[in-house]
């Protein structure tokens, strides 16, 4: 590795010395103390405050308070008695590492104590080393995690990640649009819906869709096997098939109207068709993609113990029924389908096979497989180069 | 000119206020509207239920108080600094003038992401957790150029010979200061505010990189638009375009025709 | 004053930047190898995608133009007591967020939109089809759109400066020229226009230059193949994690624009900025 490599200029020294001018110069010393933030001295200053624990998510992940019924977080708090600061700032899982990085790589610890990110980005991130072990010994509940989603390729042992909610990739679409049933991944590519078809940002979800339904194994992914996949990719964005790359927005122009299908994740279907129930969603017979988004701990986090309370009580089949009824993903509690059946208000919740996929729709998932380093760098930038045109 | 002239013209305007106000139009129409689901999207029916609960959206309301009071203090810190810098340009002779108007245009006329990513690279570089603070300065910042520019522009227009005439009529600096450039630098001043207080409010690009882990209504907007839109976002929309229109009436009252 | 160096130093911290390679695929961490190469890589690459920036924000500004300019002569001119509101009135709608602004124009200009049903009915679809105004029946989503959605934003920022240098145009003048028999078109021609130059000047700099570096249009409005450069450096920069090639992006722009920007304020300050 390169880390013992003196380097004559490394850029981050180089940066600091400019930073410290400029904000020597800009601010005055004075300022700098009096926020007590002084060059090198942030180690007590950031983040959260006095036992807060801090998470953040992706916005309108979990269960929220309702006149008379608080949601989880607030349950939380009462329950345990731990203060949370619950941050829904994760729009994007790519301009979140942005965010973090430059923190994380220079050794810092973020304000947060967990963070929920997807299974790729965590590969990632622990793969950089910058995540710490998450305290399971203190987090009995463990062992509700559904078998399926043990020992994941992004985290073999188990020991950094803890699923929050999986879902899956395939086709939504809308039967009044389209005139008939779909059938799978080629139909995106019929003339008849040019201009009212779109694909998602999320590399793996797309690509992968793609990639099963030209016959290639996307738990082991290689660039030679993805090539046609996007040539066809390109092909379909230039002529003008796909109107767009979305990330969940492609519910904005499913419902209205914009689109008549599009490449979709489970959950977001599964609340739409109440409200649309002309809305459909197809895992193809060719596969479709299973993903999870992970709670992570970053290194330095300073609860520790409060993340294994928490991950603990979101592990509580009773608690994890609520957060999958309010969302409508795949829970990753056993238990959870059971409770949901108990309450006639949930009960056909549980016979939803996007949440609770059976024996056959199990076969039909995949789990995009790690790419490496390199590989993974060439991808992004084909599949930039096809939806940034 | 003619009538028929006259006519065109005041359809060619209309015209063009229309391409201005279609989006706030359907923005105050659907803040009355009662959507079946979680987006608020397709027309349904008129409703005045989303006005009797205007911060429903509890994660909404904390975001929008949030980029209030941020607007609101960027906006006074550049006006301040931007007001001094007015001051300093258009008096005192100073050396590179020209050059520093150059660098006070550069924010103006770049990409916001220029400015993001340099901003970012510096805090981190002095070790300045992201947060309230760092998104002050960098809303103060970018508010700065255009609080600096509008003011000294305000001031070229303006004769200093008459401070200085207060003063020969024994008129302390200060208070010459304060009773004759003061208030003709007020409406400048005004425009100034508020011209920071709209950057700052809607800015996204630059918080999305200074913000840390805290919540501007725009970060906000931006992730939870993609899977919710409430009408409180219309409802809040529209509170805030009547807030800034009633600003508007008061702070500009007809004046005498010009002619 | 020092302030500025907030902005200033870390634009030229990006000219090592930009000459630099990553150390590795995920740190900060790059290590300057004086790599020109760079350059021409994002010239090749995104080239065309510069071309387009500058050709949608030259059209938006024609378009804003053409409607600016008259209106700007109606508030100044015809606008009488009620200026102060009219100029007011054209800033207002920027203080709704960009992102309420997004979402209302999607309503307005989807598939089952008011503008698609209006042109419709006015039996306009196939005409415009062909001119390439619409793409197959649609608008949102397409070159169009986005033009739409740029003409919206910019527009204050070129009434703004036009009605300021028209408000310098001392009234008398007109008289005078009208008492030497000077027809309504020689006025114009002869006084308004002239005079009105430097806020022309100003408004085109104030509009054109942030509209090619726009990123909210084109992503909400346009297409995949309506991307412009501002989304080319996000992507390069926050998926890529490319930011020497993000650097070397970042600076062609800025240089286009940073020489364009000394051109017009060479003759004159900046005295002709926008202020209400």
């Amino acid at each position: 590795m390169t880390q013992n490599r003196p380097h004559p200029r490394s850029r981050r020294t180089f940066l600091r010395q400019l930073a410290l001018g400029a904000g020597a110069a800009a601010l005055g010393p004075a300022l700098l103390q009096a926020c007590g933030r002084g060059p090198g001295g942030s180690a007590e200053s950031a983040g959260g405050a006095g036992g807060e624990l801090v998470i953040s998510n992706f916005p309108l992940y979990i269960d929220v308070d309702a006149p008379g019924a608080p949601g989880s977080v607030a349950r939380f708090q009462k329950d345990t008695g731990i203060k949370v600061r619950y941050v829904e700032d994760v729009n994007d899982v790519r301009q979140f590492f942005a965010r973090i990085q430059p923190q994380l790589a220079a050794g810092q610890p973020l304000a947060q104590d967990l963070i929920v990110l997807t299974g790729w980005m965590a590969e990632r991130l622990i793969r950089l080393g910058w995540m710490e072990p998450l305290p399971l010994a203190e987090v009995p509940n463990a062992r509700n995690l559904v078998p399926s989603l043990r020992k994941p390729s992004w985290d073999p042992e188990q020991r950094y990640s803890l699923p929050w909610q999986s879902g899956i990739a395939g086709i939504a679409y809308n039967i009044k649009a389209t005139g008939k049933e779909l059938r799978g991944i080629d139909d995106l590519f019929d003339p008849a819906l040019k201009g009212r078809v779109s694909a998602l940002l999320e590399m793996r979800d797309t690509m992968g869709l793609l990639m099963l339904a030209d016959g290639q194994d996307i738990t082991r992914p290689t660039w030679a096997a993805a090539q046609p996949s996007f040539d066809r990719l390109e092909q379909a964005r230039k002529s003008g098939q796909i109107r767009r790359f979305t990330g969940n927005d492609y519910q904005n122009d499913l419902l209205a109207g914009n689109l008549a299908a599009c490449i979709g994740w489970s959950g977001d279907v599964a609340q739409l068709a109440m409200e649309q129930p002309d809305l459909r969603f197809l895992v193809p017979d060719s596969g479709g993609v299973l993903w999870a988004d992970v709670m992570l701990m970053p290194k330095g986090a300073r609860h520790p113990r409060e993340v294994a309370r928490w991950l603990n009580w979101v592990y509580e089949p009773v608690e994890a029924a609520r957060i999958a009824a309010a969302v409508q993903y795949i829970s990753p509690v056993e238990g959870v389908r059971e409770v949901l059946a108990k309450d006639p208000a949930t009960a056909p919740l549980a016979n939803n096979t996007l949440m609770f996929p059976d024996a056959a729709m199990q076969k039909k998932l995949y789990v995009f497989g790690p790419l490496s380093v390199q590989e993974e760098a060439r991808w992004e930038e084909r599949f930039a180069q096809i939806t940034e045109g | 000119m003619n009538r028929a002239g006259a006519l065109l013209l005041g359809l060619w305007s209309a015209l063009a206020y229309g391409l201005l106000y279609a989006p706030v139009v359907v923005t105050v129409l659907f803040s009355f509207n009662a959507p079946r689901g979680r987006f608020n999207l397709v027309w349904q029916g008129f409703t005045l239920e989303n006005w009797r609960h205007p911060f429903q959206d509890g994660a909404l309301t904390a975001a929008f108080l949030t980029s209030l009071g941020l607007a609101v203090a960027a906006a006074l810190l550049a006006v301040l600094l931007g007001g001094l810098m007015a001051l300093a340009l258009s008096r005192a002779r100073v050396r590179g003038g020209r050059w520093i108007e150059l660098l006070l245009a550069l924010p103006l006329t770049n990409p916001e992401i220029v400015l993001a990513t340099a901003l970012l690279t510096l805090f981190v570089g002095l070790d300045l957790p992201r947060g309230p603070l760092t998104l002050l300065l960098s809303h103060s910042l970018f508010c700065l150029s255009y609080a600096a520019l509008t003011l000294k522009a305000r001031l070229a227009g303006f004769d200093p010979t008459l401070e200085l005439a207060a003063q020969d009529l024994g008129a302390p600096p200060l208070e010459a200061f304060r009773r004759v450039t003061l208030p003709l630098l007020a409406p400048g001043l005004l425009a100034a505010m508020l011209l920071s207080f709209s950057l700052s409010f809607d800015d996204y690009v630059v918080s999305s990189f200074t913000a840390g882990e805290t919540l501007t209504l725009p970060l906000y907007l931006a992730g939870a638009f993609q899977r919710e839109i409430s009408p409180q976002i219309q409802v809040l929309s529209t509170l805030v375009l009547l807030v800034s229109a009633l600003v508007l009436v008061l702070a500009s009252p007809p004046r005498r025709s010009p002619r | 004053m020092w302030l500025l160096g907030l902005y200033v130093l870390p634009l030229l911290g990006l000219v090592p930047l930009s000459l630099s390679e990553p150390l590795s695929r995920f740190g900060l961490d790059t290590v300057f190898t004086g790599r020109v190469a760079n350059y021409s890589e994002v010239l090749q690459a995104y080239g065309p995608i510069l071309l387009r920036s500058f050709s949608f924000a030259a059209i938006a500004t024609a378009v804003g133009l053409v409607l600016a300019y008259p209106l700007a002569f109606a508030i100044r001119f015809r606008g009488g007591r009620w200026q102060p509101l009219l100029i007011g009135l054209v800033v207002l709608p920027s203080l709704s967020s960009f992102l309420v602004r997004a979402i209302a124009w999607t309503s307005l200009l989807g598939d089952n939109g008011p503008v698609l049903g209006l042109v419709e009915s006015l039996g306009l679809t196939d005409g415009l089809n062909g001119l390439g105004v619409l793409r197959d029946g649609r608008l949102l989503n397409t070159p169009t759109a986005v033009i739409i959605g740029l003409t919206n934003t910019l527009l204050p920022f070129l009434v703004l400066p036009l009605v300021v240098a028209m408000q310098r145009i001392d009234p008398r003048l007109l008289e005078a020229a009208a008492d030497l028999h000077a027809g309504p078109l020689r006025r114009f021609i002869r006084v308004v226009w002239p005079l009105s130059l430097p806020g022309l000047g100003a408004g085109l700099l104030l509009s054109l230059i942030p509209a090619a570096g726009d990123v909210v249009n084109p992503r909400f409005l346009g297409g995949p193949n309506d991307r412009m450069i501002a989304n080319a450096i996000d992507n390069l920069l926050l998926v890529q994690l490319q930011a020497p090639r993000a650097a070397a992006l970042t600076l062609v722009l800025t240089a286009l624009i940073t020489v364009a920007v000394g051109l017009q304020l060479r003759g004159r300050g900046l005295e002709e900025l926008p202020l209400p």
